[in-house]
């Protein structure tokens, strides 16, 4: 039974997390994104983190998530015109550059998996990995040592991963709206 | 130049709270007092002899109609709600109505009618409701239209009344 | 197989009694807001008007739904849903009243569980669903509706940041995230111990912030007629409206039912510490249903606010009150 919950949670999760990236309708993204915070917050649950479920769902589901769907329904963004893929924009042309930000990304993306896979590993032996509680928010304190000391690395990647990823975000954004409209003069 | 001199709040104004708990107390007061809503279908409204109902056709006593199928009302009607067609009779009067029709669909109770009738013989009943389920049902014909007299008789008095003014 | 039994159908009563006091609620507003305004309200259908809702919900069933042209019609339809369901969910974790013995059984506590992280649990869920708010806004390709949308996203968010700060002082207070134990904190059987008299600052926010939360008058800025023409559900109609204002009335009676737990004692009888189930029910239904009447009162008082002076009052007074509430409560306890 628990089982079955969590496949179909792990298949909703992966299925809206393609989705999101997929989606051409923002708000549609956003939609997904929750979805996928839903059934992130099922398998926590799952493994006995009600805490953890409920964080989930309070600050990403409810906090974020509006913040994210408020900023797409200001924007009002359409679907990218032909002039917005400008592939004479220099940013694409810049291989040096692009090469750079891959390489960053490449070796934080890395540094989790192997941080994850690290960690993993150690779940697997049993006088090693931690334990999970039974119950509730006992499991607090548990969570917050693994966090902190085995998966420190994992941890820290992924908030300057997501650092990098906005940064990136808000320059793209930048250049679509610096960009000149076609046959018209920079004032 | 209108200057418009802002009244200084109190403290308690300003707080808001203390305000908001007197707004409530006088809502929560109102709820006791008695309704002045008019429970419709079981309370009438009130009617009298100015009431401006729908029009309705005196009767004589011998029971015929005091019209004489002159067209006036006809004429003077603002939106064409009467037809009349008219015939010959043996009675003193010598025409009568043949067909003496109101859509009350299109009336409007403005009176004319019986501002124009010279035989006194329509007049403004305190009847108002109306309601039926097709629209030929409410054209109505001489059969629904006629009243008799003593029904009559408090608006008959009224109009001679004000009539006399002038 | 008996405790599955217990739990189911304690499920069904809690559940039926929230869709009945929710279909209580629209009669009540219709009603309370006739006397205030000297007019008697619904008495047409059954004995004092109370067969109205029912009345209602055959209207809503047999009207013609539609989905306006351009919109999105996915997001369109699960807007209502996602406005009805996080209110509902949220009544799992109240407690109505303590142990029930009914018919020589013991039931356990009258409640559909004792999460023990409860409290959290409700905010978590209550704050979804400001999702159906926004999304049935944008989905119906209507101006006034995205406007109420928008509104009612930066609305709710700012007052549940105030909301969660008063609700953590009474987290504090009592150590625990549960509801029950939140209650049995204040059950002594000296009303003096409710939580009210320790934190009035706190009891007044936190039922000023839970009608900004719920959207209610003066701040439903997400309908706002004069303005929006009905706001976020202008364009809905049918089952589809009835959810939205299903969603509303539960997410009054769960907010009411919140409020009485956290500051009037819950299911606290005074001056009888170990009163019987029936009434502790009793005196949690007495404290819910004023603070549910509050809502409807409140409504039928006051006039709307304007936008900025919401905004104004979530983030300028509210979080610094709050926040030093939070801080005053924070050091009593550290010192005592």
């Amino acid at each position: 039974m628990v089982n079955l919950l969590f496949y179909a949670a792990a298949l909703v999760a992966v299925l809206t997390a393609a989705g999101v990236v997929l989606a051409r309708n923002p708000v549609v993204s956003v939609v997904s994104l929750l979805s996928c915070f839903g059934s992130l917050a099922v398998i926590y649950l799952l493994a006995g983190f009600q805490f953890l479920a409920a964080i989930q769902i309070l600050v990403y589901g409810g906090a974020i998530m509006v913040l994210f769907l408020f900023v797409v329904m200001l924007l009002n963004l359409g679907g990218l015109s032909p002039e917005a893929e400008d592939r004479d924009d220099p940013l694409f042309h810049d291989r040096r550059r692009s090469a750079g930000g891959l390489a960053v990304a490449v070796a934080l993306g890395s540094a989790s998996l192997i941080g994850i896979l690290r960690g993993a590993r150690h779940l697997t032996e049993p006088t090693n990995g931690f334990v999970l509680p039974a119950e509730g928010y006992d499991a607090l304190p548990a969570l917050a040592e693994a966090m902190f000391t085995r998966y420190s690395l994992p941890f820290e990647a992924a908030s300057v991963l997501l650092l990098a990823t906005t940064v990136g975000v808000m320059v793209l954004a930048k250049r679509q709206r610096s960009a000149p409209p076609a046959g018209e003069e920079r004032p | 130049m209108v200057i418009v001199k802002r009244k200084t709040l109190t403290l308690a104004e300003r707080l808001y709270l203390p305000e908001i708990l007197r707004g409530m107390s006088i809502t929560f007061a109102k709820m006791f007092k008695p309704k002045v809503t008019r429970q419709y279908p079981e309370e009438p409204l009130p009617t009298n002899e100015v009431t401006r109902g729908q029009p309705r056709l005196r009767q004589l006593i011998d029971g015929n109609l005091a019209c004489v199928s002159c067209g006036l009302c006809e004429a003077a009607c603002p939106a064409y709600a009467i037809t009349i067609d008219g015939q010959e009779t043996d009675r003193f009067i010598e025409r009568e109505p043949e067909k003496f029709e109101i859509d009350m669909l299109r009336c409007i109770l403005c009176g004319f009618c019986e501002e124009a009738c010279p035989k006194d013989a329509i007049f403004m009943s305190t009847e108002l409701e109306l309601a039926g389920f097709t629209r030929a049902s409410l054209k109505y014909d001489i059969d629904k239209l006629k009243r008799t007299m003593p029904e009559l008789a408090p608006r008959m008095d009224y109009i001679k009344r004000i009539n006399e003014r002038w | 197989m008996n405790d599955f039994l217990i739990i189911l159908i304690k499920t069904c009563v809690i559940y039926g009694g929230l869709i009945g006091a929710a279909a209580l609620m629209t009669l009540a507003e219709r009603k309370f807001s006739a006397w205030m305004q000297l007019r008697y309200g619904p008495n047409r259908v059954g004995p004092w008007g109370l067969l109205q809702p029912l009345a209602d919900g055959v209207k809503f069933i047999f009207k013609e739904e539609l989905c306006p042209d351009g919109a999105n019609p996915w997001i369109f339809r699960l807007a209502p849903i996602l406005s009805a369901v996080p209110a509902m969910l949220t009544v799992a974790v109240i407690p109505f009243a303590g142990d029930v013995t009914l018919f020589g059984v013991d039931c356990g506590n009258l409640s559909i569980t004792d999460l023990d992280i409860g409290t959290l649990f409700l905010v978590a869920i209550g704050g979804l669903s400001v999702y159906g708010v926004i999304l049935g806004g944008w989905a119906s390709n209507s101006k006034y509706s995205l406007l109420g949308g928008l509104r009612a996203s930066a609305q709710m968010i700012s007052y549940e940041l105030s909301l969660i700060m008063i609700i953590l002082c009474i987290v504090a207070m009592t150590g625990s995230l549960d509801l029950r134990a939140i209650t049995e904190s204040q059950n002594t059987g000296n009303p003096l111990s409710w939580n009210v008299f320790s934190q009035p600052l706190a009891f007044v926010i936190f039922v000023i912030a839970t009608f900004a939360e719920t959207n209610r008058h003066p701040f439903d800025f997400a309908e706002c007629e004069p303005e929006l023409v009905a706001g976020f559900h202008t364009e809905y109609s049918s089952m589809k409206f009835a959810l939205f204002f299903l969603g509303e009335y539960c997410a009054m009676i769960v907010m009411a039912c919140l409020t009485t737990t956290l500051f009037l004692g819950g299911y606290s009888v005074p001056f009888w510490e170990d009163a019987p189930w029936f009434i502790e029910l009793g005196s949690f239904c007495a404290k819910a249903g004023f603070f549910a009447f509050l809502f409807i009162w409140v409504r039928w008082t006051l006039p709307r606010f304007r936008f900025d002076q919401l905004m104004h009052l979530g983030w300028k007074v509210f979080l610094p009150l709050a926040l030093a509430n939070l801080l005053v409560t924070g050091a009593v306890i550290s010192l005592a």
